[in-house]
């Protein structure tokens, strides 16, 4: 398989060992070692019960929409319409309430209905019509884009959102707890327990794992390849109604740049705990690295720029530590 | 432990290669427990033991790709150290993979050099000069299509050829090659068996590692075996039987193969298949299956075996022809309604069709069963207890060698990777099975597990297909053989008339009829 005539240096069997631990666990020592370096520098400011809170309560949005992509990821895809799809859910949602005066329950179904429709048709175009998923996802997302110029024509929804679609984010309705996280942790469980608990989450690594396996083991790839899409895209419609929640209105772009973050993520947590394979829990911890990052170089007063350098580069280490555990896991 | 049988010559000069003590463990698996070997320039070195022995593993040592932990390697007497695969080819190490790797859009002449120091003029390479040294060497081992030619579309036996030479190109003193014979066709195997014998002649040692016992008597001057990480005898030419070399493999008497049952020509039919065809491959095919039977499927390499499965297993659609299982109008859409239908399938490449490397064993054998390990079919949360208790049993009933059954199903064997397989349809129990070349790659004992287990399954109702590139392999397992050559089915063999050499002989015969008509 891996018959290499020009393997690269052959690895002691210690450091081969070391390795695999760096790769494993480096992601969690590492943000243990931030939260303990932010916390000698920062006494004050980071290592406080509402510090935490808030940080997580920020990285929800992300974590949501990150979850959703994992699954995307697990089937062996790439959904890259993701941020743009959010952008159009959040206008879409503080249009239906404010223009269509629709009852905030009933717009959410929509919205959250659009995005599994959005999803579908991404998996429609990857399995069937066999467009690459980073072609056929991108190309969706563009066109999600133009619709929402449309549907707004560049100009903001401010005006008019009710309170109670507000709180639906800024609310702490169980105790005292935001809301955001509650429902983070709902999403994210319910997540983990499809892929790691359930057959259909078997069938889901399995078209992942090895595709051809998975159809001559009597699995339906397009089917499951799919399924992977309509819940990327219904977690994205679900970050985008909650972030339009938190701005309080509906702006074109606003949830764009979540695409990034949210490959941040799933690729740090595939390089956590498991040798370069996609997980729940990973993403949720590539998250929490990520969130903290940006909040030490919040309390530091670190320049604007400073955060895309970050995220950049931090995609980049992600995406290598994934690939070093995939490395040794074959060898 | 160590049995010598012959002279060794009685030369005084050290050996090409002498490995001695060689350990190697994977986490906690001891694949070698301390192996000798020893191969003096220019001989054929047979290399055989069931999978799992560790024939692999030191094949990977002397090629520089694993690390042992433990004994020596010399050559012409002085320790050296295989630390890359670079380093084993400058000492003239070389090694040809069962599964051959070239860059596809590259010619002939640049796999041929890939990573060799390359003659260059004026800063660029040389390609012409390069060409004019590589040609009579591509001549000796007589590849015939042009230097320039595309790799892509070369057969298998082609690629066989261009790796030898470029063993050749590199100055080989050991040419290691791993189941040489598994996907050539009885003509190219030939021919590589000449080519082996001149490379014997002019001084190249050939390390040859196979399961065809036949090949290894006809072709070894000397054979070492290996049993559970040791090597447990060394038998010269003049030695060389059969029957020690199964015995040496599997350590003891062999067991006589399964008994054959009553004729099930009267059971009822399962499947009619009638003028099937997706040309070129198939071209219009007929029979019928029966419950409990075992029906085989001969034919050469390139046949349209394979490509019939996967006709009836609903991975490929037919462009004409029809199908009733069972009485009823059977024209599946895919593989998944092939198996809700009650169809299973091994395929022939287990590793890139069959299995999901990197999942544990419980995962990949319980793959096409997950309706039956769920609590209810409303609410599909796994029952891990129900999970964990199939696959024991079919890891316990198949005498598969696994540490766990959560171990990633990648670090087994061949031959037990494909019992997980097999052991997946056990645990989905379907009306027809079928198996494409079940035991190639797969070591004597396997392969009688295997044997006896398809006869059981036949044995409690299940329709089986076994399609198998070896003559001597369906005269013993199936009740009846379908012979294939072109897509066609050219003979039906059964009863006294079923035999290796029908079989042969009608796999041939179709072929000399069509050129000449």
């Amino acid at each position: 398989m891996s018959q290499n005539a020009h393997t690269p240096r052959r690895l002691s069997p210690s450091a081969r060992v070391a390795l695999g631990l760096f790769a494993r666990y480096g992601t969690i020592l590492g943000l243990a070692a931030m939260i303990i370096a932010f916390s000698i520098l920062s006494p004050r400011a980071f290592p406080s019960v509402s510090n935490f809170t808030n940080v997580i309560n920020q990285a929800s949005l992300a974590m949501i929409i990150a979850g959703g992509l994992t699954m995307a990821v697990i089937v062996g895809e790439l959904d890259l319409s993701i941020g743009f799809a959010a952008s159009l859910h959040g206008l879409l949602a503080t249009g239906l309430i404010v223009s269509n005066k629709l009852p905030i329950p009933v717009a959410i179904a929509i919205v959250i209905a659009l995005g599994a429709l959005i999803g579908f048709v991404n998996g429609f175009i990857v399995t069937r019509m066999k467009v690459n998923s980073v072609i056929a996802t991108l190309g969706v997302g563009t066109i999600l884009t133009g619709l929402a110029f449309a549907y707004t024509s560049g100009v903001p929804i401010v005006s008019g959102v009710p309170e109670a679609f507000l709180q639906l984010s800024l609310g702490r309705w169980l105790f005292g707890i935001p809301n955001n996280i509650i429902i983070m942790i709902i999403v994210l469980g319910t997540l983990w327990v499809v892929v790691e608990r359930t057959s259909i989450g078997q069938e889901i690594q399995a078209v992942g794992g090895n595709p051809s396996a998975a159809r001559l083991a009597g699995i339906d790839v397009a089917r499951v390849k799919t399924l992977g899409f309509v819940i990327s895209g219904m977690c994205a419609a679900l970050t985008g109604i909650l972030l339009a929640s938190r701005l309080g209105s509906g702006t074109t772009s606003a949830a764009d740049s979540y695409l990034l973050t949210a490959f941040a993520a799933v690729f740090l947590g595939s390089a956590t705990l498991r040798d370069g394979e996609f997980h729940i829990f990973g993403t949720f911890v590539g998250a929490l690295i990520i969130a903290f990052g940006f909040n030490g170089l919040n309390i530091f007063g670190a320049p604007t720029f400073s955060q895309y350098i970050f995220q950049g580069t931090i995609l980049i280490v992600a995406v290598g530590l994934s690939s070093l555990g995939r490395l040794i896991a074959e060898s | 432990m160590h049995e010598t049988t012959g002279e060794l010559g009685a030369s005084t000069s050290p050996p090409l290669v002498r490995a001695s003590g060689i350990a190697k463990s994977f986490g906690g698996a001891r694949a070698l427990k301390g192996v000798d070997i020893e191969i003096t320039a220019g001989e054929v070195h047979g290399l055989v033991g069931a999978n799992g022995a560790g024939k692999s593993t030191l094949i990977k040592i002397l090629a520089g790709l694993v690390q042992p932990d433990a004994g020596t390697v010399e050559i012409d007497g002085h320790a050296v150290s295989l630390a890359t695969p670079h380093a084993a080819a400058d000492l003239g190490m070389n090694f040809i993979h069962q599964e051959l790797a070239f860059i596809p859009s590259m010619t002939v002449l640049e796999n041929i050099m890939l990573g060799i120091p390359k003659k260059s003029r004026f800063g660029t390479i040389d390609w012409r000069a390069i060409e004019r040294d590589v040609r009579p060497i591509a001549k000796r081992v007589g590849i015939t299509s042009a230097l320039n030619a595309n790799v892509k579309g070369l057969s298998t036996a082609e690629n066989w050829l261009i790796n030898i030479c470029r063993a050749l190109v590199r100055k080989a003193r050991l040419i290691v090659m791993d189941e040489p014979t598994a996907s050539l066709s009885g003509s190219e195997a030939e021919k590589l068996f000449q080519i082996v014998q001149e490379l014997s002649n002019s001084g190249v040692a050939v390390l040859y590692v196979s399961h065809r016992l036949d090949e290894i008597e006809k072709l070894c001057d000397r054979v070492t075996i290996f049993r559970d990480g040791q090597s447990v005898a060394q038998i010269n030419k003049d030695g060389l039987t059969r029957a020690r070399l199964v015995e040496g493999i599997i350590g003891g008497a062999v067991e006589s193969a399964a008994a054959r049952t009553a004729s099930s020509a009267n059971n009822k039919i399962v499947l009619n298949v009638e003028s099937l065809a997706r040309p070129p491959m198939v071209n219009g095919v007929t029979f019928e299956l029966h419950e409990g039977e075992v029906l085989g499927i001969a034919g050469l390499v390139g046949a349209g075996r394979s490509e019939l499965a996967r006709l009836i297993y609903g991975a490929d659609r037919p462009l004409s022809g029809a199908m009733t299982f069972k009485g009823e109008t059977y024209a599946p859409k895919s593989p998944s309604a092939a198996v809700k239908a009650g169809f299973g399938l091994v395929p022939e490449e287990r590793r890139a069709d069959g299995l999901v490397l990197n999942k544990s064993v419980a995962f990949n054998a319980q793959l096409s069963n997950l309706h039956n390990i769920v609590f209810s079919p409303s609410l599909p949360l796994l029952n891990f207890g129900k999970r964990r208790d199939g696959v024991e049993k079919i890891v316990r009933d198949l005498a598969i060698k696994t540490q766990s059954i959560d171990m990633a199903v990648g670090q087994l064997s061949g031959g037990n990777q494909q019992k997980v397989v097999i052991g997946r349809w056990l645990l989905r129990q379907p009306k027809v099975l079928i198996l494409d070349e079940p035991t190639r790659g797969v070591d004597v004992g396997a392969r009688a597990e295997i044997h006896r287990l398809v006869r059981d399954l036949a044995l409690n109702g299940m329709a089986v297909i076994v399609i198998s590139s070896e003559p001597d392999e369906l005269p013993d397992l199936a009740d009846r053989v379908l012979v294939m050559a072109d897509g066609r089915i050219v003979r039906e063999l059964q009863g006294d008339a079923l035999s290796r050499n029908a079989i042969v002989a009608a796999s041939y015969a179709n072929i000399e009829h069509n050129r000449t008509a």
